[in-house]
């Protein structure tokens, strides 16, 4: 993939630089007084509402993180192409969007403990796939599906339906929209994307199986060498996991759309 | 078949918003729209000076200097905008920014200075990657500036030139008063068209999270899910002010030509 090797050259021209301060990153907030949290557009994780904030579950764990060490939080959204260049670049302090932990990811970040668990999922076309109930099923040579560029769902695909043919876009909205056009037969994407596409289509769409089809564990991302501040961070997404902090903001954007009035007018 | 449910109804909204405090607000793509506007222009600007140099440069009597600019041009011109910005923004902010020390400058600024700043560059906080992204947009235009600056004026007769340097004048008297006014007409047109392709070039500048309106359109089309109507309304923002550019640059090329 061209656009991956970009992103891999742009990494290298942002490590030759000296090394950052000796400090954790965690000092580095806490002096500055600001927390600078990357993440991507990608709902629920993180929106723009009528007012053109940003909301989701990112949000109310950045600024949760924030208020717990007293510093400001300040989102920064970013490209999810250039989202791991641009933490090496120093442009944030911290990748709280949602990544899942991959062995190609953890070679240019190091992650935390995971904070959410969401899955691969997929949604089916009715006209162009119906009746099928298995993964299975799908592993056709004449199928096509569709997926995120740079997403987990790629790899997942590529593993699960070697034989069909999967066609990657720049954003979810495209490849459900190749979907709905009939273009493909199914769309893969992490949960609870597929299951809110099946409730607002459910005349074109549905599930062909309930449950995601892998796993996956979704952890921050700072720059590498800096065991003091993974430490630190997951110090804290243990407590926020005892209190219930974490599993109360995932079941209200995740399980869920009582938030929908906030986007759609 | 386009299997699509069209719904305009939160369009409207993205554009501008009815606050409660101050009235009637700049949404997303409005907001996007202006820091579009406020990239190109401060872009082309630098442009120019890049361009005049880099024309002067490959217009030398020396090698040295034309190589220099030849090598510029062609690099620039032949490599895709998208790598020469990912790459580019990504040394510039991570190598030319701290040493100027813009972060902590910002930190430190009085009330009335952010003021200024946020008029000029947008939200100051973002004014390092906006600098980035300006000084990438610039080298790479520039190269295309310097071209139609060198092309405009070697348009002008040599014979121009002589008569010029007969009367007497020394050769930049002779380039003031005699090359540059006529060679000024005809660069006007390809400039023109320039500027123009720089607002849509800059497009690619949200790849590098610069909050322009392609950016902020993404991010309305993902967020409401109403991809089509977002995607044609930041096309016919694009479209309204690069037709409005090109209207006024009609009417600058004949005032020059009178």
């Amino acid at each position: 993939m061209k656009r991956r090797t970009l992103l891999q050259g742009a990494g290298l021209v942002a490590l030759a630089r000296p090394a950052f301060a000796a400090g954790s990153v965690i000092d580095d907030i806490k002096a500055r007084g600001v927390l600078r949290a990357g993440l991507s557009t990608f709902v629920p994780w993180a929106m723009r509402d009528k007012t053109g904030k940003l909301i989701g579950y990112e949000l109310d764990v950045g600024a949760r993180l924030a208020a717990d060490l007293g510093v400001k939080h300040e989102p920064m959204p970013t490209a999810w192409d250039g989202i791991i260049p641009a933490l090496l670049a120093g442009n944030f302090d911290i990748i709280i969007g949602g990544m899942t932990v991959t062995p190609a990811r953890s070679e240019s970040v190091d992650f935390t403990e995971a904070y959410s668990f969401s899955g691969v999922h997929f949604v089916a076309s009715r006209k162009t796939a119906p009746g099928l109930t298995s993964l299975d099923a799908f592993n056709r040579a004449d199928f096509t599906v569709v997926a995120r560029r740079g997403t987990n769902a790629v790899p997942v695909v590529q593993a699960r339906l070697p034989k069909a043919t999967l066609r990657q876009f720049d954003d979810d909205a495209q490849a459900l929209q190749e979907l709905l056009n009939g273009n493909a037969m199914a769309w893969f994407t992490s949960t609870p994307k597929p299951a809110f596409a099946a409730v607002d289509n459910a005349a074109v769409l549905y599930l062909p199986v309930e449950k995601a089809i892998e796993p996956q564990r979704d952890a921050m991302a700072i720059r590498k060498g800096d065991p003091a501040g993974i430490a630190a961070l997951n110090t804290w997404i243990a407590a926020r996991k005892v209190d219930g902090f974490l599993a109360d903001r995932f079941h209200y954007w995740f399980e869920g759309r009582t938030w929908l009035p906030q986007t759609q007018a | 078949m386009l299997n699509y449910r069209w719904n305009w109804a939160p369009i409207p909204n993205y554009l501008l918003r009815w606050d409660e405090q101050r009235g009637w607000v700049a949404n997303l793509l409005l907001q996007g729209l202006l820091t579009t506007l406020r990239l190109s222009l401060w872009s082309m600007a630098l442009a120019a000076i890049f361009g005049m140099v880099i024309a002067v440069l490959r217009s030398s009597a020396q090698l040295l200097p034309r190589l220099v600019g030849r090598a510029y041009v062609e690099l620039m011109r032949n490599t895709p905008p998208l790598v020469l910005i990912f790459v580019g923004y990504f040394f510039v902010s991570s190598q030319v920014m701290p040493l100027l020390g813009i972060d902590a400058a910002i930190r430190g600024a009085s009330p009335a200075s952010l003021t200024a700043i946020d008029f000029c560059f947008g939200e100051p906080r973002l004014l390092k990657n906006f600098l980035s992204a300006m000084i990438v947009l610039a080298l790479f235009e520039g190269a295309y500036v310097a071209e139609i600056l060198r092309a405009g004026i070697q348009s002008i007769g040599v014979g121009q030139w002589d008569a010029a340097l007969a009367l007497g004048m020394g050769r930049l008297k002779a380039l003031r008063l005699v090359i540059l006014p006529q060679a000024l007409a005809r660069m006007v047109p390809p400039l023109a068209g320039q500027f123009i392709s720089l607002i849509k070039d800059s497009s690619v500048v949200s790849l590098i999270s610069i909050q322009d309106l392609t950016f902020m359109a993404n991010d309305v089309a993902v967020s409401t899910g109403r991809v089509f109507e977002t995607w044609i309304t930041a096309s016919g923002l694009y479209f309204c002010v690069c037709f409005m550019l090109s209207l006024g640059f009609r009417r600058l090329e004949r005032r020059l030509a009178r």
